[in-house]
Formats: structure tokens, C-alpha cells, sequence
């Protein structure tokens, strides 16, 4: 008797039929996209930590913390909670779907109940019917969602393939994911048929049968916009939006979030893409061509630069090394813009140590090869000698925090005559006390004159000539007083290094080699060249060679895949959105049958009817895009504040077009829902409706 | 003066062995001011007789003519039209619009043709009515009675020429089926309305002028009691 119900019910109802289904088919869908990409991911992780042997990250993937671990690593718990807001939103619009044929069946189930239906008579009936309908949608469904996880791994691994030192991304499928999304659809098939048997246990028959428990608005507010825009359509609309608000919920949110992340998405990358161009691809273009890192290395030991520098297409070499070193300066050293600066006292003492009058920085050593340093000496008119060291007179105004417009100011003044250097590390650096530094020895010559590098206990001094101190600084792709603020960068030639590295030490392992080739040259040209060096160094050294038009084109692919990863989610987003969308307004026709026929029945028009339809998708959009647009804003302009850019600049290549073309895919599919459930809505037969007992 | 002509009115469901006769040849002239009773066992044809008359269903053969105006000759649009302005319908079950305030429900007609309400006639419709004092309630806010006279003024706002009340008293009380009764008494009375009310309900069919017996989709009976 039930399968014959059942199946009379669905022959008879097909559109019923059809939005449970497409909603089980989307729901298992997104569920099994989204569970599968999530465990790729997790693998991908766990994978990678293992590889680097990373156990604290590891163990901070399964949410266990080393108890003084204070760093915050949001990014696996904000995946888990995205990833159980999504599967429960998706699991809403199952149960929404059937919600909806269900309060439609009341009716029929309470003639049931009046002929001696049991609850779980009625329950038992609507599983069987569920798993019927259900069970090809959700397969599918499911075996497609792990299909089009597959092809957007694909995909990403395309897109990032030539970013250097990354894992390949390998496709991976656990039966566990598969029984999840099974499980999860199960389970909320199983309530959504339970929820109307137990609402049938509290009725009497002849209440299921009368069915006349529509949901009735305590109180209703006055949709003031609504009205005044689109006057008694509009607030019409706005009254069934708020009557609908349960059954929208999921896609208001979804719509909301997918909105705001896409813009803030957007603007962030935009913001970013201008940062790094600016701070760096444009700052560092003509310092650089290509950069060879030299690995254990020091400059002393690398002969090669005469070799490179005959490479055929080669215009310039600068083989360099770093070294960090320490210096005192005395408050009457430094320059008197500086000391009206107030010289050291914005500093915590995290850079700048204080002992007595004397004051301990940061000293780093680029030591160049004596080539380029006299070279370079030639630059900033100075005699061209390999027995000194030239100085980096500048230091940003540390009162203005803009560093995308910093203010520079002279470091020391020009009759400061000693700097002391000591090496980084000592026990002096390290906590300096007056007995410590007692050995110190301070000299007064002018520029030209020694300067005295020394260890600051007082074991050894090591005098080097100031050749100059210059705000010119030698052509190379390097930073110089970025976090330290106070640094005093010392330029060197190999050859002086080679005299004093025994002293003074604190040298890096690699040598850096900046090479730059002829103006306007081309990537494929520039990746010749790069063969021809890495040739010439290879079997003789460990290296590590970019070039700066492949590092830009990576960048560009860094960004685009992570724009991809982030894009997809508001993808899903919106997927999930749209989809609650569908899975309401194809309820429509059963479900506001009656608040339809009540508008045709005090006159009003087809056409009128209709553009309450297009007011209530307009609203469905609207809202969440002017919040997002609210958010965005917002953002946006602490970041534009944060990173000190003028908003002009942002606006000249802010993403509205892309923001656009998302907005107006989410409308149309949120037109479309609606457009095809006006479709149906169309064929109502008012007098059938008229006709109905059931009708209140 | 007939505000009405039915000529012929029959109305078909369904086709070959399938097939049901709702109508059968239905004539009939009601004149302007004309308080009439259409009763009939269920299933007679008369709620089928009433939708074909408030333009929410098409006759399959025949007329129906309400002031001059063809109703098979309507398009959907012209049909809600005509409906907004010259029919008042009043259903069992009310039908008022929950999301809308009762003044809001009574002026729906008026507002969907952007007319401002005559605010004397809204006046004497809600005091003749009672329901002065329950105008920004929402219906389910009220009992069954005032929701049933709150559809009754919404049928009378625009002037209609017919209003059509398909068994107004049936989901009443005693009471508020009496006072239902008087209203629409005092509405035909006070306003010259013309009133075509469907009822099985005999007693309340004695207080119209003349009283129409439907059977199996025929007229079988017309008496004018006035």
C-alpha cells in the first residue's frame, strides 16, 4: 500500500520530486568537492611538515600545542571550522528541500493519520521515499564532487608548477571521505523525514488534514525602503523575504560571506600586487638581472668573477658577502638632524643598547670584490682604494612610520672620527657592562683616517680606514635598515675583509653574485645567460641561481594560485548560496501557492506578481552586496591606512571589474532560481487553488 | 438594470470518460442592488457559478457579462484588473494577506491601482465594520469574526459591482456568523451593494431578496422573496 502511495505521490508531484533531487544532487556534490579537497589539503600538510620535519607544526595540524608555543596558528582550525560550516550548510539545503514537500504533505498525511497511520508507519514510508529519491542523485553527486576536486588539484598544480622548492601536489582519495559525505546525506535524509512524522505525532488528524498551521508573523515590520522604491510590490516582497527568513537563512549567509570574501579577496590581492610591485619588482629593477647565491662560500674563496664577467650578454658583476658586526657611537657622533630626532630614545633596546654615553648597533658589512667596490668608490667620487671602508650616512626618520614615503637624515656628522666595530656576539654585545667594554679603544680621526674594529672585551681592536660616508649606496638587490632601524651599513672590499675576517668574523656562509645583462633584456635571453653562469659554476660550486623576469612570472603564478585556492572557496561559497536559492523557490509553487493565489484573488496582476519576484531576487542580492561593499570599505581603507598608500593610487586598479563580473554570476544564477520558479508559478490554476478546502 | 447576465454559462472538467459537468447552461440576470442567494448541495456547481463570475475561472461555453464587460474576452492581466476593481470577493477562510495590517489588507485593492483611499468611505467602512480599533493589527491577531469583516471591507473599498462571498459564515460561530449576516445586510441596504452569496446553510439564505437553488450544475430554482 506505501510503495503504491509513494510512487502515485511522485508520478503526480514531479516537480516535488525534482527539487529533492537536484537539491540532494548539489548538496553531495559541494560535500563530497569540499570534503575531498579538505583532506588533499590536510595531506598535502602533513606531507610536507613530515618532509621538513616539523613535528610542532605537525602536532599543531591535529590541534595539540606545545604548551610554550605561543605562536598563533589559526589557518587548520579556520579550515575546520569553514569546512564544518559548509557541510552543515549544505546539509540544510537537503533538509530545506524536503521541508518543503513535507509541509506540503501534512495534509495527506493527516487523512493517513485519520485512517489509522502510525508515525512510524508515515516516517518508514518517507525514508523508503527518500532513499529512492535520492540514492542516484547523491552517487553521483558524490563520485562528480571528488571528479571535480581532482581537476581543480590539476588545475593548481598547473598553475604553481614552476615555483621553486615546493611539493608536487599528488591527488590522494580515502574510503573515509567517500562514507562522510554518504553518512552526512544519510543522516540528514534520515531527520528530514523524522522532523514531519514527529510534527504528525503532536496534530490531531483532523489539524494535518486542515493543515493550517502556516507559519503566521507575530509582528511585521514596516519595509520602509521597499515600499518607498517599489511601493506595495516592493513591500510585499520585503514582508515574504522576512516570513522566508528561516528557509533563506543559509543563503543569505552563504551569499554574504562568498560576497565579502570574494571582494575583501580582491582588494586584498590588488593592495598586495601594488605593495610588492612598488616596495620591490620596481625598486629592485634595474639593481638586478640575475642573482647567483654561492653556497658556503666566502668571497674570498669564490675565483670565478673574472669568468662571469666575460659571459657573453654579461654587462656588470658584483660578487658580495655579509657580514653582521657591532659599533659604539657617542651621542655627539650622530648627525644633529638625528639628535633633534631624538637620536636613540624611540628605540626599546631591542636594536640600540645603551652603556653609559656610548651607544651599541648594528654595524653590517657588504664586502664587494674589489673590483666592483672601487668601481663603486668611482660612483660616489671618492679615491678608488681597496684599504678602507665607505659608510652608509643615512637613517630613516623612525617618528614617521609611513615606509612606503620614508624620510631619511644624516646618521653621523661629518666631523665624527671613530667608529668601533666589534664582533657580533661577543660577550660584550651580548650584555654590556662598563667593565666588559673597558678595553675599547677610541680614536678621533677624520674621515680617511683609522677606524678601530675591535672585540669588546678589550681582547683585540681592528682599525679600518673610512674612505667615505655617502647616502649613494652600490647597485645590488639589497635592503638595508628595514626591521633594525639603526643599523650603520659598512661597504668593504674583498681585499680588506681578507685581512681583518680572522678578527672580526660574523660573516655569512654564502657569497651573493649580482649580475646585470644589457637594458631591455628578454627572458629568453636572460635564461641563456643564466645556463652560461650556472655552467661556468657548476661542478666548482653549490648554487642557487633566479633570474628577474622568472621570479616576476612566479610571483604572478603565486598569486594567481593562491587567488584560485581562495577564489574557489568563494566559489563554494556562493555554489552553496545559490543552491539554497534553487532548493527554496522550487518549493515555491507548493509552498506559497496560496500567498500567491491571495494576491491574484484581490486583483492582483500576473505582471505585478512578477515584479515582486524580481524585487525579492534584487533584495536576495542586494543585501549581502551592500554589506560586503560595506566591509570592504571598511577594510580597505585600514589597509590603505596600514600601508600608507594614497586611496587614488588603489582606486587607479581597484578590482571592480572582477567584483562585478562575481556579483552579477551570483544574481543571475539568484534571477535564473527565480525566473524558473515564476515559470512554474505562472501555470497555477487560481480557481484549483480557490477550490481547495485546505485554503486559509 | 442587470449588473450580471450569465448566458449559457457551462464549465467542463476533464475530457472522454474523464469528463465532469461543473455548469450546465447556466442563465441568469441580477439587477443592481440585488442581495442574492446561491445555495445548493456540495458539489452542486456553485462555487464553480461564483469563480466564473469573480473572474478567477473561464466558463467553457457561454457569457458572462458584468457591466458591460465580457469576462471570456479578459487576458489574465485584464482578468486581475477586473477583479482589483469591480468584484469583491469574500472566501470561507478569509484569504487575508498575514504579512499586511488589517488597514493595509482593506486598502490592497486601492493601492495595487495607486489610488489614495477615499478617507470618509474607508472611515464608514471600518466603523459600519468595527474594526476602528484593530487597523494596525495583523489578521492573525484577530478572531475569526473580525478577520472575516476585515475581508468584507477589503471587498467594499474599491465600490465593487458585484461582491461575491463564498460561504462568508462557514468557518463561524452563531454569533459571528449573525454579525457576518448583518453586515453584509446593512452593506446592500446602506451602500446599494449588490451581494451574490454562497451558502448551504439555509438560514442565513432566508435573509437574502432572492434565492437561486443550484443542482448538478443547473438552475433548478429562483425565488424572489422581496
Amino acid at each position: 500500500m506505501w510503495r503504491e502511495y509513494s510512487s502515485g505521490y511522485l508520478k503526480n508531484n514531479r516537480a516535488a520530486a525534482v527539487s529533492v533531487m537536484t537539491a540532494a544532487f548539489i548538496s553531495s556534490l559541494l560535500l563530497s568537492l569540499l570534503s575531498s579537497l579538505f583532506y588533499n589539503m590536510w595531506k598535502y600538510e602533513v606531507e610536507r611538515l613530515r618532509a621538513e620535519g616539523d613535528q610542532y607544526a605537525l602536532m599543531a595540524m591535529y590541534l595539540v600545542r606545545d604548551a610554550n608555543d605561543e605562536a598563533p596558528r589559526l589557518v587548520f582550525p579556520f579550515f575546520l571550522l569553514v569546512m564544518a560550516l559548509a557541510s552543515f550548510s549544505l546539509i540544510l539545503i537537503i533538509h530545506n528541500a524536503f521541508a518543503v514537500t513535507m509541509q506540503a504533505r501534512v495534509h495527506q498525511f493527516g487523512i493517513l493519520s485519520s485512517i489509522g497511520a502510525t508515525p512510524k508507519q508515515i516516517r518508514t514510508c518517507l525514508l523508503q521515499e527518500a532513499a529512492v529519491l535520492c540514492a542516484a542523485p547523491v552517487l553521483i553527486g558524490t563520485l562528480l564532487g571528488i571528479a571535480g576536486s581532482r581537476g581543480l588539484l590539476a588545475l593548481a598544480e598547473r598553475l604553481v608548477r614552476e615555483v621553486e622548492g615546493r611539493r608536487a601536489i599528488a591527488f590522494g582519495y580515502h574510503p573515509l571521505i567517500f562514507l562522510f559525505t554518504l553518512t552526512a546525506t544519510a543522516i540528514t535524509m534520515y531527520i528530514s523525514a523524522w522532523l514531519p512524522a514527529r510534527k504528525l505525532s503532536v496534530m490531531t488528524p483532523l489539524e494535518a488534514i486542515r493543515n493550517n498551521r502556516e507559519r503566521q508573523p507575530k509582528r511585521m515590520g514596516h519595509s520602509f525602503l521597499l515600499s518607498l522604491f517599489f511601493g506595495m510590490e516592493g513591500e510585499l516582497a520585503g514582508n515574504a523575504l522576512k516570513v522566508q527568513r528561516r528557509a533563506l537563512r543559509t543563503a543569505s549567509v552563504s551569499l554574504l560571506f562568498s560576497m565579502t570574501a570574494f571582494t575583501l579577496m580582491q582588494c586584498f590581492f590588488t593592495l598586495s600586487e601594488i605593495s610588492t610591485r612598488e616596495t620591490y619588482f620596481e625598486k629592485y629593477q634595474d639593481a638586478w638581472d640575475i642573482m647567483v647565491t654561492v653556497k658556503d662560500t666566502g668571497i674570498g674563496s669564490f675565483g670565478k668573477t673574472d669568468e662571469l664577467r666575460r659571459i657573453p650578454g654579461v654587462e656588470n658583476v658584483v660578487v658580495y658577502q655579509k657580514a653582521e658586526t657591532k659599533l659604539c657611537v657617542t651621542k655627539e657622533e650622530l648627525s644633529e638632524e638625528l639628535q633633534a630626532n631624538g637620536g636613540f630614545s624611540h628605540d626599546s633596546g631591542k636594536y640600540v643598547r645603551q652603556e653609559g654615553e656610548r651607544f651599541w648597533v648594528s654595524a653590517p658589512i657588504i664586502i664587494m670584490d674589489d673590483a666592483a667596490f672601487l668601481e663603486y668608490c668611482g660612483q660616489i667620487g671618492v679615491s678608488k682604494r681597496t684599504d678602507g671602508a665607505v659608510i652608509r650616512n643615512l637613517i630613516r626618520d623612525v617618528t614617521n612610520p609611513d615606509f612606503r614615503h620614508p624620510e631619511y637624515m644624516p646618521y653621523i656628522n661629518d666631523c665624527r672620527t671613530t667608529v668601533l666595530l666589534a664582533q657580533t656576539g661577543s660577550a660584550a654585545m651580548e650584555m654590556p657592562d662598563s667593565d666588559r667594554t673597558a678595553g675599547v679603544e677610541r680614536q678621533a680621526p677624520d674621515v680617511g683616517t683609522d677606524v678601530k674594529m675591535q672585540l669588546s672585551d678589550g681582547a683585540e681592536t681592528i682599525e679600518i680606514p673610512v674612505l667615505a660616508c655617502t647616502e649613494t649606496v652600490p647597485v645590488l638587490r639589497e635592503e638595508y635598515a628595514t626591521d633594525d632601524k639603526y643599523e650603520l651599513v659598512h661597504f668593504m672590499p674583498a681585499s680588506l675583509w681578507k685581512e681583518i675576517e680572522g678578527k672580526a668574523g660574523g660573516a655569512e656562509k654564502d657569497t651573493c653574485v649580482r649580475i646585470l645583462c644589457r637594458e631591455g633584456v628578454g627572458l629568453e635571453e636572460l635564461e641563456m645567460i643564466q645556463g652560461e653562469i650556472e655552467k661556468s659554476l657548476a661542478g666548482a660550486y653549490t648554487i642557487e641561481s633566479e633570474n628577474r623576469i622568472r621570479e616576476y612570472e612566479t610571483n604572478d603564478r603565486k598569486m594567481q594560485g593562491m587567488m584560485l585556492v581562495f577564489g574557489s572557496f568563494c566559489v563554494l561559497l556562493a555554489l552553496i548560496g545559490v543552491g539554497n536559492v534553487f532548493s527554496n523557490t522550487f518549493g515555491f509553487v507548493r509552498q506559497r501557492r496560496r500567498e500567491f493565489a491571495r494576491y491574484l484573488s484581490v486583483g492582483m496582476t500576473p505582471g505585478e506578481l512578477r515584479r515582486m519576484f524580481c524585487i525579492e531576487a534584487f533584495v536576495l542580492v542586494c543585501r549581502p552586496m551592500l554589506w560586503a561593499a560595506a566591509v570592504a570599505v571598511f577594510s580597505v581603507g585600514a589597509m590603505l591606512k596600514a600601508s600608507y598608500m594614497e586611496p587614488a593610487e588603489f582606486l587607479m586598479e581597484a578590482p571592480f571589474g572582477s567584483i562585478a563580473a562575481f556579483v552579477l554570476a551570483v544574481g543571475g544564477a539568484v534571477a535564473l532560481a527565480y525566473y524558473l520558479s515564476w515559470r512554474r508559478m505562472r501555470g497555477i490554476n487560481l480557481a484549483e487553488v480557490l477550490r481547495d478546502d485546505t485554503m486559509m | 438594470m442587470n449588473i450580471l447576465t450569465c448566458e449559457g454559462v457551462s464549465k467542463v472538467y476533464g475530457s472522454g470518460n474523464n469528463q465532469v459537468t461543473a455548469l450546465a447552461g447556466i442563465d441568469l440576470k441580477i439587477e443592481r442592488g440585488e442581495f442574492v442567494a446561491i445555495t445548493g448541495a456540495s458539489g452542486s456547481g456553485k462555487s464553480t457559478l461564483l469563480h466564473i463570475l469573480g473572474s478567477v475561472d473561464k466558463p467553457t461555453g457561454g457569457r458572462v457579462i458584468v457591466e458591460g464587460t465580457d469576462l471570456s474576452e479578459l487576458n489574465q492581466t485584464q482578468a486581475a484588473i477586473f477583479r482589483r476593481r469591480k468584484v469583491g470577493l469574500v472566501y470561507q477562510f478569509y484569504n487575508l494577506i498575514p504579512t499586511l495590517t488589517v488597514r493595509k489588507n482593506i486598502l490592497m485593492p486601492l493601492t495595487l491601482d495607486k489610488k489614495k483611499p477615499d478617507e470618509a468611505y474607508f472611515e464608514e467602512v471600518v466603523k459600519t465594520l468595527g474594526l476602528s480599533e484593530r487597523l494596525e493589527a495583523l489578521p492573525n491577531q484577530l478572531s475569526g469574526g473580525q478577520q472575516q469583516r476585515a475581508a468584507i471591507a477589503r471587498s467594499l473599498i474599491y465600490r465593487p459591482a458585484l461582491l461575491l462571498a463564498d460561504e462568508p459564515t462557514g468557518n463561524l460561530d452563531q454569533k459571528n456568523t449573525r454579525e457576518i449576516m448583518d453586515m453584509l445586510k446593512l452593506s446592500n441596504r446602506n451602500m446599494k451593494q449588490t451581494i451574490l452569496l454562497i451558502t448551504h446553510d439555509e438560514k442565513a439564505a432566508l435573509e437574502a431578496d432572492r434565492i437561486i437553488t443550484i443542482e448538478d450544475g443547473r438552475m433548478v430554482g429562483d425565488e424572489r422573496r422581496r
